[in-house]
């Protein structure tokens, strides 16, 4: 990924991050800072934590110890929504839309999560607050527009295909205007093609928004080609095992021994 | 002096009736997440039938409980099936699931209200001599209500920490997914747990019914056993017996000291400064969505 | 025409109320069985400012309104910062309801002030009327339409369809609710007040929990996340029943009974996801005319 990765101070730190749920460690001081506007993937096998490092950013989950910086501060026990607020927007490994509400409506949630007027003009609609819902639709339509979504506006969520539902997710997470986006396995559940066109997508999205990105994701090919020009960290069981260039972590023995069992594809 | 223990044995003993109560709920709570609003009717349903069983049928008490007990149990395992179930297999959210439980709470309530009317009946027991220990009296009824129940729990406790059975709803307790997935039937922990529901419920009407008295909407004491649930932490059990009690005790000093009519007032406001000061409860976990 | 005024008032006054019920269970998704302890409280302060302090009926009405928001807070607040939020709401509303409805019965007099107690709030002033109960009745349902459309209602709905997403894109899930409750203990308290300008008269005994079961039907048969599902359903059930009065005394079995069934086959109720607006409305007259609808969306 080609993008100006300026040596300024990091936007995202994560130190010696830890959680135990019960007796168990399933995140285990883990390390690592993103420059503004990177790219990185996060991989890993089954059960490594991964999933679980993106609810400790988003506080989603409480951490035992360690720190998260977001530029610069910490944000550590601030409230999910609070995160999301100061830039940090997310997709679910097990899609999380609302079922009920269409396409359109799901990214429209994204751009309004904090209103724009005030309750009093809610109740009696000012010209101001016609403007801003005007505005709001037009962002909206457009956020579908960037996914190739915008058909299917009208179609309730939750009847969407899966692929559409991943992407329709990102769209909506991009309508929090974040500075940095998490994308939780994209491509699951996609075929070559799909993912092609994902890759293709994502790529498009960073490099026109410009936003920080890791990417859980377990296509290896979806990662290696995302992320050839940038890195990738490795965890397992809880810990960071390396981080490294795609072909690095192609070449690495211990990486390919945590995988041992598990056959994905690419 | 002798008042104050006096009023500390009878918030004791309401108290043990609460823990029935509150235990039950938290049962299904930590298993299902959700709130069993039907428990109220349980409740009546079951003070009801043991009391018809006295009165009309002329069976003496102890064939009458069991009677009751048995019926409850079937009343509560058939209302898993029937309205619970379906929904839960479905994945439905919370709210609806709440509504089809408070359905169920009105028609059996309602029901009752019907075929009995509102009138407080009394439970036909002799009226006994009750204890006295200096100068402070026990009621017998109380004495064995507060020994039945504790009686109860401890029975619950070594079914839950010392059977194979136990082990498998504590299991489904943390995870019901992965519970099932290691080997657990659901059904079986669906039924056991419903059945205990019943057996809670209609001991605990039974004993209420005896204390006070018996009318269709004596269930709405189930409140209280939840507040005593949530205080005491939700989803944990020990936590609904020492929320039961605290709140028992408090609760009669209150209504003795101040006045029986904020004693309900209290009760509500307790359970609103506990949670501003403890928001999982006293001993409560907090639950983690997986994500 | 007494007795259909009757109607039209009684339905008007319950509309109200289902209004708010509808705005925090069907769009917020929490559910609540207290809903009548906020008519007596609102109910109980309009009177007094009437009655006492010989304010104009509309300002007492809407400061009634504002008494029973103002107290929601006391169970909203703990309970949607706590993590068991759901559940112990609906049991806070019980129980809230509940306790008000005993201290009312057992509070005859506070300083200098008679509300009756058990005997209930006498000689309020007779105040509602048709018009203004139709009055209240359009303006609040106007209301409510806006909230629901605005980004406001818009959130309440994300929150009752999956608040951990919700929150995840940046909804503040305290706040959202906090408002929800207190718009739905307003619209209640509103009722109450025109409940005791009515009757002329009110007792504690007026709100009970089946005033609050009854409420919660007319939403959940009415329909999930629509205000004319509901708004429908209170007229139907207040109507009919006064012309089947064996029925009525049934009534609360059959209703329990249909929460069970309606969950399970129909959870959206009637005319769930119904909106009023324009697209409906022109859906609608097209269906009767036959014609093909035009998107409002690509227009």
């Amino acid at each position: 990924m080609s993008a100006d990765i300026q040596q300024s101070n990091p936007i995202l730190e994560i130190k010696n991050l830890t959680v135990d749920f019960g007796g168990v460690r399933a995140v285990n001081d883990v390390t690592l800072s993103l420059q503004p506007g990177e790219f990185v993937g996060l991989i890993g096998p089954n059960g490594a934590g991964k999933t679980t490092v993106f609810n400790l950013i988003t506080n989603a989950i409480q951490a035992t110890s360690g720190e998260i910086l977001l530029n610069g501060k910490s944000i550590l026990g601030k409230s999910p929504d609070q995160i999301c607020r100061l830039g940090i927007s997310r997709t679910f490994q097990n899609i999380r839309l609302f079922p009920q509400m269409t396409a359109y409506e799901n990214v429209e949630l994204g751009l309004h999560s904090t209103p724009h007027y005030s309750l009093a003009e809610a109740f009696v609609r000012t010209p101001r607050a016609s403007r801003v819902e005007k505005q709001t639709h037009q962002k909206a339509l457009e956020l579908l527009e960037v996914v190739n979504l915008r058909e299917f506006a009208r179609e309730r969520a939750s009847s969407l295909p899966y692929g559409l539902q991943r992407r329709l997710e990102m769209a909506r997470a991009m309508a929090t205007s974040p500075q940095m986006l998490l994308l939780d396995e994209p491509a699951a559940g996609m075929n070559e093609d799909e993912c092609k066109d994902l890759i293709r997508l994502i790529r498009q999205i960073h490099e026109s928004m410009k936003y920080t990105m890791i990417m859980i994701e377990h296509h290896m090919n979806v990662v290696m080609d995302l992320c050839r020009d940038s890195r990738i960290y490795v965890l397992s069981l809880g810990s960071l095992l390396t981080v490294g260039t795609p072909t690095e972590i192609q070449t690495n023995p211990q990486v390919i021994k945590a995988y041992l069992g598990e056959r994905k594809n690419g | 002096m002798e008042l104050f223990i006096q009023q500390i044995i009878s918030g004791i003993s309401i108290g043990a009736i609460y823990a029935l109560l509150a235990v039950g709920y938290a049962l299904v709570y930590s298993v299902y997440n959700f709130t069993n609003w039907a428990f109220d009717a349980f409740m009546a349903f079951g003070a009801f039938m043991a009391l018809t069983a006295i009165a009309s049928f002329f069976l003496p008490f102890w064939a009458a409980a069991l009677l009751s007990i048995i019926l409850t149990i079937i009343l509560s395992v058939g209302t898993e099936k029937l309205a619970y179930r379906p929904l839960r297999m479905r994945k439905a959210p919370r709210l609806f699931m709440m509504i089809s439980a408070m359905g169920v709470n009105l028609t059996i309530v309602q029901l009752i209200n019907r075929s009995y009317g509102g009138t407080f009946r009394r439970f036909p027991v002799e009226h006994v001599q009750p204890i006295f220990v200096g100068n402070v009296s026990i009621g017998r009824m109380d004495l064995l209500a507060g020994l039945i129940s504790f009686g109860v729990l401890a029975l619950l406790w070594l079914f839950l920490y010392r059977t194979k059975w136990g082990l498998g709803i504590r299991a489904s307790s943390i995870d019901i997914m992965t519970a099932s997935l290691m080997g657990i039937n659901n059904d079986a922990v669906a039924l056991i747990i419903f059945a205990l529901t019943g057996v809670l419920s209609s001991v605990a009407g039974i004993f209420y019914g005896i204390k006070y008295a018996v009318y269709p909407l004596m269930g709405l004491i189930t409140i209280k056993a939840m507040i005593a649930s949530i205080v005491g932490g939700l989803g944990s059990l020990p936590g609904a017996i020492v929320g039961s009690m605290i709140l028992g005790v408090l609760e009669t000093l209150v209504s003795g000291y101040i006045s029986s009519t904020y004693r309900d007032l209290f009760s509500f406001m307790f359970l609103i400064v506990i949670l501003l000061f403890f928001p999982n409860g006293l001993m409560g976990k907090s639950g983690e969505e997986k994500l | 025409m007494g007795y259909l005024e009757a109607i039209i008032i009684l339905s008007g006054i319950n509309i109200i109320a289902v209004m708010g019920v509808s705005i925090l269970t069907g769009y917020t998704g929490l559910f609540t069985i207290g809903h009548a302890g906020f008519m007596a409280l609102g109910g109980y302060m309009s009177a007094v400012m009437v009655k006492e302090f010989h304010l104009p009926v509309i300002l007492a009405l809407i400061i009634g309104g504002f008494f029973a928001g103002l107290c929601s807070f006391i169970i909203g607040y703990p309970s949607f910062r706590s993590q068991l939020r759901g559940d112990y709401f609906a049991i806070a509303t019980l129980g809230f309801s509940e306790a008000i409805r005993l201290v009312l019965n057992n509070t005859k007099t506070i300083g200098p002030l008679n509300i009756g107690g058990a005997f209930g709030y006498m000689n309020i002033p007779s105040a509602t009327t048709v018009p203004m109960v139709v009055g209240v009745l359009i303006v609040g349902l106007y209301l409510a339409h806006m909230f629901v459309t605005s980004q406001f209602g818009k959130n309440c709905i994300a929150v009752s369809q999956d608040e951990t997403a919700a929150q995840m894109m940046g909804v503040n899930l305290l706040r959202t609710k906090l408002i929800a409750l207190f718009v739905s203990a307003f619209y209640a308290g509103v009722a109450g007040g025109l409940m005791g300008f009515y009757f002329a008269y009110l007792s504690p005994s007026f709100f009970t929990i089946t005033q609050s079961s009854n409420l919660l039907a007319a939403v959940v048969f009415g329909g999930i996340q629509s205000l004319i599902g509901p708004v429908i359903t209170a007229f139907v059930l207040i109507a009919i029943p006064q012309l089947l009065l064996v029925f009525s005394e049934w009534r609360l079995v059959i209703y329990g009974f249909l929460f069970v069934i309606v969950m399970i086959f129909r959870p959206q109720g009637l005319l769930g996801y119904v909106e009023m607006n324009m697209n409906f409305a022109r859906v609608l007259w097209n269906k009767l005319l036959r014609r093909k609808t035009v998107d409002v969306i690509e227009g």
